[in-house]
């Protein structure tokens, strides 16, 4: 298996197109950090002195949205509830809301970037089993004495480290970039978590990385689907393009259907933004976080069985 | 002798036509087997079912005594194989293509890479990218890639297509030290029939998707005997003895028969008695190209 891996990772990155992505991606991060340099610059950011009398009447008027709102929708209860204790605790503790620039920051809205990531992470999913029926090397990699299930396997796991890659260069590139450009924050932070009616204080940047691979979970499935298109159809644009098709319009879409149909809650990308049952609060009344990572395993499973299936019987005859 | 490569009674069936019917043959160790058969005859389908790219509908295919049915990964490992166009990573160079197969592959050293890219000639221009490689590099290249794990037998799908004169002459060259020295077993693919008579030993003729006819090329060689055709009238009654007695080939005008030139007027003089018109009796120089031709026309007639 070591051997097929290091196969399918010299064939991916001997090509200039990968290259290419990688540049891009690192470029996007510079470029991003030079526009926020810039907006710090222009703008004066005050320190609020008036920041819990601000907090205490959110605070009053979250529990006005628990009464009213939290009596027959449960995921916005719990909404409420955490905001309210995550605030109060912000008071209790003297912790200030922080408007500053640094590092931590920029690392966290360089997640924007993992959409670019999950971009060529699709491209290199789609074609990672179909330019090989494209070029007709397949004829030449599947007579060896290996079978195809092996193959195929290999070829995942090779889509599965290059996400992974490419989220470690966001991450670690925009640490660099961030600390650069930001510095390390002039006070000790720590991300405020909430659960199980308690609030915690967590590491800032372990909070990112769990954040960091919560927002990739949309990516990682659309890259399986392409994934299982393409060794299913040997057709690496009709890959692409549903893929991106889905990555782009398939949340705003489910979004939409949300506010009508109840059994949306069954779509992929109603289960994706795992985010939201921590942060926020989840598209469908009653979904639950069980619900939706045992949505998102029968998804899984189904494109696998798909692309592995017809992979392993198929005959190879073009 | 023991055969490397079986065909037991395989079938394939493609969206309810049958490709294959029926086909048995099997290759013996040190020998080159052709297969030859006009386009669409079954040759590519046969070649890759023997490899596994092809599933098989009915009967077995066994290499080396394992099934590529049951045990594909034991059978595969005896094939090294190009199937149609050897086809390679184009970005990457003549080693890097290499190195690919052979970490596919148990034990295979870099001692061993280098002495096939030798074989091969090759050496010069392995460091370089794919892309830049004419068809004929690009061919041994793929001679090279099947050679890395030393099979038992190797299987050539139209090898020489593309190939100059001179470089057809090189690859049969080194299909002979392959089989002489190493007692590899070859099958070669064509449907042109002069290069198959120079390069294989016995040769198989595909038809429909049916074998018609296994021949060894020895055969028309050391034969001593002569075809003659011989051009007559009407043969109904005649038919029987020629056919019993002298083995005739019937043929549109009269028919051909294989003698020694002593049994000539022997033959005539039996013909002319039983009142058959002989117009002209001549010797022609059979190839292997006119059994090919006499057997599929021969069957195309009859459908």
């Amino acid at each position: 298996m070591g051997n097929l891996l290091m196969n399918e990772w010299i064939k991916i990155f001997r090509k200039l197109s990968t290259t290419i992505m990688i540049v891009l991606l690192l470029l996007g991060i510079v470029t991003m950090g030079a526009f926020y340099k810039y907006q710090e610059t222009t703008s004066t950011t005050q320190v609020n002195e008036n920041w819990k009398q601000e907090l205490q009447t959110q605070i009053s008027s979250d529990q006005e949205g628990l009464t009213t709102a939290g009596e027959n929708n449960a995921n916005m209860k719990t909404y409420y509830e955490r905001q309210i204790a995550l605030n109060e605790y912000r008071i209790e503790n003297d912790i200030a809301p922080n408007n500053e620039q640094h590092i931590w920051t920029f690392v966290g809205d360089s997640q924007m970037m993992i959409s670019l990531a999950g971009l060529f992470s699709i491209i290199i999913a789609a074609g990672i089993v179909s330019s090989e029926f494209s070029s007709g090397t397949i004829k030449l990699l599947l007579i060896r004495p290996i079978s195809r299930v092996k193959i195929l396997l290999s070829k995942y796991i090779t889509v599965l480290l290059f996400g992974i890659l490419m989220l470690a260069i966001i991450y670690l590139f925009s640490s660099l970039v961030g600390l650069v450009l930001f510095g390390l924050p002039s006070t000790d932070v720590s991300h405020l978590a909430y659960s199980n009616g308690e609030v915690i204080e967590r590491s800032i940047s372990f909070n990112l990385v769990i954040q960091y691979l919560l927002s990739s979970i949309d990516i990682l499935m659309i890259a399986t689907m392409a994934f299982m298109i393409s060794s299913a159809f040997r057709n690496s644009s009709f890959a692409i393009g549903i893929s991106l098709f889905l990555l782009f319009m398939g949340g705003t879409a489910t979004i939409l259907l949300a506010s009508w149909f109840d059994w949306t809650k069954y779509i992929l990308f109603a289960n994706t933004d795992l985010t939201a049952y921590f942060d926020g609060v989840p598209i469908v009344e009653g979904m639950t976080l069980s619900f939706s990572i045992v949505m998102l395993l029968i998804y899984f499973l189904i494109f696998h069985l798909l692309a592995f299936g017809i992979f392993a019987k198929r005959d190879v005859a073009a | 002798m023991s055969a490397v490569l079986t065909l037991e009674h395989v079938k394939k069936t493609i969206k309810g036509n049958p490709i294959i019917n029926d086909l048995s043959f099997s290759v013996q160790a040190g020998e080159i087997f052709g297969l030859l058969g006009p386009n669409g005859a079954g040759k590519t389908t046969t070649i890759r079912m023997i490899v596994g790219l092809i599933g098989l509908t009915d009967g077995d295919i066994i290499v080396s005594g394992k099934s590529v049915k049951k045990n594909f990964e034991e059978a595969v490992k005896n094939i090294g194989a190009i199937v149609e166009n050897p086809e390679m990573y184009k970005h990457l160079t003549g080693y890097q293509n290499l190195k690919q197969y052979a970490r596919m592959h148990k034990g295979i050293s870099k001692e061993k890479i280098d002495e096939v890219i030798e074989l091969v000639g090759l050496t010069e221009r392995i460091d370089e990218k794919v892309r830049t490689y004419s068809l004929g590099m690009r061919q041994r290249l793929g001679l090279a890639q099947c050679l890395l794990h030393d099979p038992k037998l190797l299987i050539l799908d139209e090898p020489t297509n593309g190939l100059d004169p001179a470089g057809i002459r090189e690859f049969r060259d080194h299909l002979r030290m392959l089989t002489e020295t190493k007692g590899m077993s070859v099958i070669v693919s064509s449907h042109l029939l002069s290069e198959m008579e120079m390069m294989c030993d016995r040769i198989a003729i595909i038809q429909q998707g049916t074998l018609t006819d296994i021949q060894y090329v020895r055969d028309f060689v050391d034969n001593d005997q002569m075809v003659y055709l011989i051009e007559t009238g009407p043969l109904d009654n005649v038919k029987n003895w020629l056919q019993q007695d002298w083995n005739a080939t019937f043929v549109d005008s009269g028919f051909t028969v294989s003698v020694n030139k002593e049994e000539v007027p022997l033959l005539l003089n039996r013909l002319i008695d039983s009142k058959v018109s002989v117009y002209s009796a001549k010797e022609i120089v059979k190839t292997l190209e006119q059994r090919f031709l006499e057997v599929t026309t021969h069957t195309n007639g009859g459908l």
